[in-house]
């Protein structure tokens, strides 16, 4: 019975110190390391959704929701087409993140004009709408902008919406 | 006879197991090590974390792992490492389960940073909780249920 507790105790204390040995390790090669990680990092929607430069990306409903209204900006959905079919922010274009390269061309010319674009996709960490920025930006545009969870922001918002050919809002 | 045959099965058994664990540990700590940033992405796509801990945990982690992952296999520190080694597999598949049940589509993280190995599913759950079973039969055995014990029972059993 004793020698059972002594394990127990043992175990305890041998899993202390490889915790112990993991956290000076990881500090140590996190000084080492060029770009190391801040301990405390910023993960607020600014600083997650932000081009190569460091700059923010995001822009908020009231904005975007105003360049809707007076046409300054284009739309552009990041979802999966059968998610856009299923609804989408009216007028808005369908360029999945994920055929991005190939669908290119089908709205390359809808895209240009000197328009913001304003890219979207659901949830609050949906990524697909920060890359597809990203991309944009790498194929020259130069005002690109994402609103974030911006499907369902826009539709608890109640502003226009479409379902395949019918309007709603 | 029985008994012997038994206890060498076991043996053999338990050494093949605390390797397999050992080298998935391994494995899975080495592009976390690699990639800190990405895999701070990763465990702050499971929003389970308060923010602020997400770096600390995605940098320290990688490197419990590979600590645990080597005591595992060459055997050394053998009751602390299986310990943790069910804890940590016990708390992956919690994290698992838990977003698959709210439907978060969170890529797993699991042995690499990179999107591109999709997000997790169920056959990412069952894989885990087969590993975390291996874990839970290690610490059982090196913990609660150390060789002298397994003896004392099988022979009170006899």
């Amino acid at each position: 019975m004793k020698s059972r507790k002594t394990i127990r105790i043992k175990a305890v204390a041998q899993t202390g110190a490889i915790i112990v040995i993991a956290c000076l390790l990881a500090v140590c090669t996190n000084i080492l390391r060029d770009s190391g990680l801040p301990l405390v990092g910023d993960w607020s929607a600014d600083s997650r959704f932000a081009d190569n430069s460091g700059q923010s990306l995001v822009i908020g409903l009231t904005e975007a929701s105003r360049m809707h209204a007076e046409n300054k900006a284009v739309f552009v959905d990041a979802r999966p087409e059968s998610q856009y079919n299923q609804g989408h922010i009216k007028g808005a274009l369908c360029l999945p993140w994920q055929e991005a390269d190939r669908r290119f061309m089908e709205v390359a010319g809808r895209l240009e004009g000197g328009k913001t674009i304003i890219c979207y996709c659901d949830g609050e960490n949906c990524e697909l709408s920060h890359e597809l920025a990203l991309f944009l930006e790498d194929m020259g545009f130069e005002d690109v902008r994402v609103l974030v969870n911006g499907w369902t922001k826009w539709r608890r918002a109640g502003l226009p919406t479409q379902k395949e050919d019918r309007e709603n809002g | 006879m029985d008994n012997r045959f038994f206890e060498k099965t076991e043996k053999i058994g338990f050494v093949l197991a605390r390797i397999l664990i050992g080298a998935v540990f391994l494995y899975a700590s080495y592009d976390k090590i690699l990639h800190p940033q990405a895999f701070a992405e990763a465990v702050y796509n499971y929003q389970i974390l308060p923010d602020a801990a997400v770096n600390a945990v995605a940098l320290v982690l990688p490197w419990i792992e590979l600590v645990a992952g080597l005591c595992l296999v060459t055997g050394m520190w053998l009751p602390g490492a299986a310990m943790l080694a069910a804890l940590l597999m016990a708390a992956f598949t919690a994290a698992l389960v838990f977003n698959q049940i709210r439907g978060l589509d969170v890529h797993c993280g699991c042995f690499s940073t990179q999107v591109t190995h999709g997000p997790a599913n169920l056959w990412t759950v069952i894989r885990d909780i087969c590993f975390l079973a291996v874990s839970v039969y290690l610490m059982v055995r090196t913990v609660v249920f150390p060789d002298r014990s397994v003896r004392k029972a099988q022979a009170r059993s006899l």
